[in-house]
């Protein structure tokens, strides 16, 4: 353990991943590899695994701040059912990680606690909004974290700090426990250091749960989490979302002035190489590959902040100063004091949140912003289901030739920049919301969507992500380990595993 | 003159066992946020559970109320800032509420008056506010409790009319067995919408009236708005739209806040919660619970029992109290009792000394399970009395032991020797040998007879109807001894 201690305290003074955390001193320590941690080879994968949280997820025992001023002090009277649910298989919860406040960024720099740095480039961001759980994951300071996804906020920062994030199938994991930013749209997902650990960790955490009901039971057509044997892996046919085509639609959807919205839509040079290099490699494993569309995806992103800071504006409203927050020693009526509360506990990000999510649900400008958004979504939903149908495939269309033939998921990238820095390189936050176009269709469309690490690239990893259709988990985490196994995950440099 | 126009907005607290939304139980009256958990308290990260019976109960006032249910119904955020709201966003219904179109039936001055109602939806309530000096203390026991606002059109004219309104929904609601309908608790909590016009002119400035708590201040409210309003127009001056609070102690309406804030509660679907879809097989359930409803079921007790429209109104004032009428006149006419006579007897029975007893024993009518005085018991001692077999007095005074003692009329009667001899030959030899002792009287009452002074007659007989009771120690049946010793003086 004490050497463990020290690789994590070193990790963690300069990466910062941890808003809390305590090693139970029950714990055993890690089981370093060849070993088991002391515990009998037939539990639970899960047995005495120590695991992250992120800070937007109740714990029970460990602060809730949502990275937010506001709540820096609160302490939640429950735990979430998903990190239940972890403790009953064996895993033991020994922090919190840092987050975008209230999951609201692309960076993890929106958060009112402290800063999280990239294990792969001090200088550089983990990512956003579960940044923390990413960077801890990628430090080897855990085997997995939980995080949560409601525009790309696993995947991004998995690809940014070279992890396995899961965003799974919205209602397949309860949602109990998850302060909300956008109901309709956020998931809990995984970030693991492996796919096998990602599959191991969401068989624990699916499921109806009687606190969400908007969780649902696995359909029994769903295909199985059971892994297989990879060197059998059926040959998949994988549309391929061509960054090209996104491009020349938002192009053509958005004012030709606007420069910044195109140029986040653009894939940086050596995103685009690795996005490439993985089209060859998957072909090389025997798959089939064909470009697919979405057109409506262009929408995505506006589409995405209306519904997003709509519900937003609602699940933010109880932190008012009168329950939450610090009140101030003088306010002149309610209204001030709520006022005062939210406008120093809130940072900039979330009141502009807030605000545009006040502003989109004004009565008479429902149809204008809110329902339009709405629209959208469905249409974006029936593009999806358009190309990965929905319910179990029939054999008749598996027969079916041509174009017009499902696919059984999609690659696409996760976000066109890898890790950006602090300094003039860095993304502005308009630039990071418009660069949300990549991930937050799956979002949209209630899909599940695994990004996947591919490479590094000038010292950065780089990450693409397969989109499939309703409880296809199990065929991604498929195709994913069978990569995976032709092309191990890289680590930054001092990474050590821990984790058998 | 002018034309009032009165709706209505009623709130009635739906008796499922559990909050609309979480598994704490719904009670009123336990100590401060001693029923409360994350869910009711909004914490942070948790989530609403719709509670399936206020669905169920909501759905069958629905349809009590003759409303249009859709196919598809959803609950919606309506967002304002209050403190005694969890949230700051109520979880309630807008597009798609469970019930719409329908209407109630009120009975006023002899005629029947449809009120419509535009529609029903399901939403949570708030806490409490105890307002304690210069703090204010919450209590959130009652936040998230299941409620049904139900909102009529402005087809109500008067203050009684609105009053009635509210009376036969109270009843209704309590027949359905889904509010206790207590208006003082505020488990039925009504608020008033009143404008009035110049015939023809359409609805005028509305004034909402709020604090209206029983049915009675619904009455007196509304007939002190309209008259204010009249005398304003009278005047020739306008009346502003606003919100009064009836103040019950200067019989009057106030103004509360003139400036009517027009709220935007920004609906938008409540996304923690599922799209439900009401199947026709699950509305098939919702109405096999269905009862007989108070307005038909007065009538039918009316045109079945001969009862006039009061004593009709009187026992359909309960469900349960109408089923304790029927129930005992069932069993009377069962036991040989011509209906209509069974029917007035239990209902003078009902009406006078078993109410003196409810009264007294506080017993709610909600539930006369408990009432010693069975329906079964209550046959029997009507037939008793229809028969003659007991005394007038003795009978009230069975009805007294029978919920002291919890034991069956007869058997108190025959114990306590309160029977009456009602044998018509035993009777007869009373007479005849009364008759015989007291022939000088009987001979003046002949007498009395002839000479046609039907007053001394009276008198006589009377003397020896009095000697025959005595003989039989009092338990000779009068009635019949009148008639023999009057059958004796004829006979002369």
């Amino acid at each position: 353990m004490s050497e463990f201690s020290a690789y994590f305290e070193s990790w963690e003074s300069k990466i910062g991943a941890f808003i809390d955390y305590h090693w139970p001193s029950a714990f055993q320590g890690p089981s370093l590899p060849g070993q088991k941690g002391g515990t009998t080879a037939t539990s639970s994968p899960m047995e005495a695994l120590p695991f992250a949280v992120k800070d937007n997820i109740a714990v029970q025992g460990f602060g809730l701040t949502c990275g937010s001023a506001l709540l820096s002090q609160f302490r939640p009277s429950y735990t979430a059912t998903a990190v239940q649910r972890l403790i009953d298989a064996g895993a033991v919860p020994i922090g919190k990680t840092n987050l975008d406040e209230f999951g609201m960024g692309s960076s993890c720099d929106t958060s009112a606690i402290k800063v999280t740095n990239n294990p792969w480039d001090l200088h550089r961001v983990p990512g956003g909004s579960s940044g923390g759980s990413a960077a801890a994951v990628a430090a080897g300071l855990v085997p997995f974290a939980l995080g949560t996804d409601t525009g790309g906020s696993v995947r991004q920062p998995a690809m940014f700090c070279g992890v396995v994030g899961l965003k799974p199938t919205y209602g397949a994991v309860s949602r109990y426990g998850l302060v909300a930013y956008a109901s309709s749209l956020e998931t809990i997902g995984v970030l693991a250091d492996t796919v096998s650990r990602a599959r191991d960790v969401f068989a624990v955490i699916r499921g109806p749960d009687p606190m969400d009901q908007t969780s649902r039971s696995v359909p029994p057509w769903a295909p199985s989490l059971t892994a297989g044997d990879f060197s059998s892996t059926p040959r998949r046919r994988i549309g391929v979302l061509s960054p090209e085509a996104v491009e020349r639609a938002v192009a053509h959807a958005v004012a030709q002035s606007n420069q910044t919205i195109l140029r986040s839509a653009t894939l940086e040079p050596e995103v685009d190489r690795a996005f490439r290099r993985t089209q060859d490699e998957l072909r090389a494993l025997g798959h089939e590959l064909v470009e697919v569309d979405v057109p409506t995806l262009r929408y995505g992103v506006p589409a995405y902040y209306t519904i997003a800071t709509a519900e937003a504006s609602a699940n933010l409203a109880r932190f008012d100063g009168i329950r939450y927050g610090r009140r101030p020693e003088y306010a002149e009526n309610p209204d001030d004091l709520v006022t005062q509360v939210r406008s120093q506990g809130f940072g900039p990000e979330v009141q502009l949140r807030i605000l545009l999510g006040t502003f989109v649900l004004r009565s008479g400008f429902q149809d204008r912003y809110y329902l339009r958004a709405q629209r959208i979504r469905g249409a974006i939903q029936r593009d999806f289901e358009r190309l990965l149908g929905v319910g179990p495939l029939q054999d008749a269309e598996a027969g079916e030739s041509g174009d017009h033939r499902r696919v059984d998921c999609i690659l696409m990238p996760v976000f066109p920049r890898r890790a950006f820095g602090r300094d003039e390189e860095g993304l502005s936050p308009f630039a990071q919301k418009a660069a949300d176009l990549y991930t937050c269709g799956a979002n949209l469309a209630g899909l599940p969507a695994l990004a996947l690490p591919v490479g590094v690239e000038e010292g950065l990893p780089v990450g693409v992500q397969l989109v499939g259709a309703a409880f296809s988990e199990g065929l991604l985490l498929d195709l994913a380990q069978e990569y995976e196994a032709a092309h191990p995950i890289q680590r930054p440099s001092l990474f050590k595993s821990y984790w058998g | 003159m002018y034309t009032s126009y009165i709706g209505l907005e009623v709130h009635i607290h739906l008796l499922t066992k559990t909050k609309a939304f979480c598994a704490c139980p719904a009670a009123f009256g336990d100590e401060p946020n001693t029923h409360i958990c994350p869910v009711c308290l909004g914490h942070p990260g948790v989530l609403p559970s719709l509670n399936q019976e206020a669905l169920r109960m909501g759905l069958l006032v629905a349809r009590a109320l003759d409303c249009t249910i859709p196919e598809r119904t959803w609950f919606e955020r309506k967002q304002y800032f209050y403190p005694d709201m969890p949230k700051n966003y109520q979880i309630s219904q807008f597009a798609s509420p469970l019930g719409s179109n329908g209407g109630m039936e009120i009975s006023i001055g002899g005629r029947t008056k449809r009120i419509r109602i535009r529609e029903c939806h399901l939403e949570e309530d708030a806490g409490k506010m105890i307002h304690a000096g210069n703090v204010t203390l919450l209590d959130y026991n009652r936040a998230g409790m299941a409620l049904l606002e139900i909102v009529t059109e402005p087809d109500m004219e008067t203050g009684e009319e609105a009053e009635l309104f509210i009376q036969q929904l109270r009843r209704t609601v309590r027949y359905l067995g889904v509010c206790d309908g207590n208006m003082e608790e505020g488990s039925l909590r009504a608020d008033a919408n009143v404008s009035i016009n110049l015939p023809g002119a359409g609805l005028g400035k509305k004034v909402e009236i709020k604090n209206l708590n029983s049915s009675r201040f619904v009455r007196l409210g509304l007939d002190y708005e309209i008259q204010r309003q009249t005398e304003l127009l009278d005047e020739g001056k306008t009346v502003v739209q606003e919100t009064r609070l009836w103040n019950e102690n200067r019989d009057q309406t106030e103004s509360m806040r003139t400036k009517e804030n027009a709220h935007d509660y920004r609906f938008f679907p409540e996304p923690d919660l599922p799209v439900l879809e009401l199947r026709p097989e699950y509305l098939r359930s919702i109405d096999t619970a269905m009862v007989e409803l108070p307005f038909a079921r007065a009538q039918r007790l009316k045109d079945r029992y001969g009862l006039t429209e009061s004593q009709a109104d009187f026992l359909c004032e309960e469900r349960a109290l109408a089923d304790y009428f029927e129930q005992a006149v069932s069993e009377a006419e069962r036991r040989g009792l011509e209906r209509n006579e069974g029917a007035q007897r239990i209902t003078a029975w009902i009406t006078s000394d078993i109410k003196r007893i409810w009264n007294r024993q506080g017993l709610s009518l909600f539930d006369l399970a408990e009432f010693r005085l069975t329906p079964l018991r209550l046959a029997e001692l009507v037939l008793l009395v229809a028969r003659g077999k007991i005394s007038g007095k003795n009978a009230k005074q069975v009805l007294e032991l029978v919920v002291t003692e919890d034991r069956d009329p007869a058997t108190i009667m025959v114990e306590r020797d309160w029977e009456m001899i009602i044998d018509p030959a035993h009777l007869r030899a009373v007479v005849d040998r009364v008759c015989e002792q007291h022939h000088g009287v009987l001979q003046s009452a002949q007498g009395a007879a002839k000479n046609g002074d039907t007053k001394r007659r009276a008198s006589l007989e009377a003397y020896l109807v009095g000697q025959a009771v005595a003989h039989t120690q009092g338990k000779g049946e009068p009635t019949t001894l009148k008639r023999l010793i009057e059958q004796k003086v004829d006979e002369a």
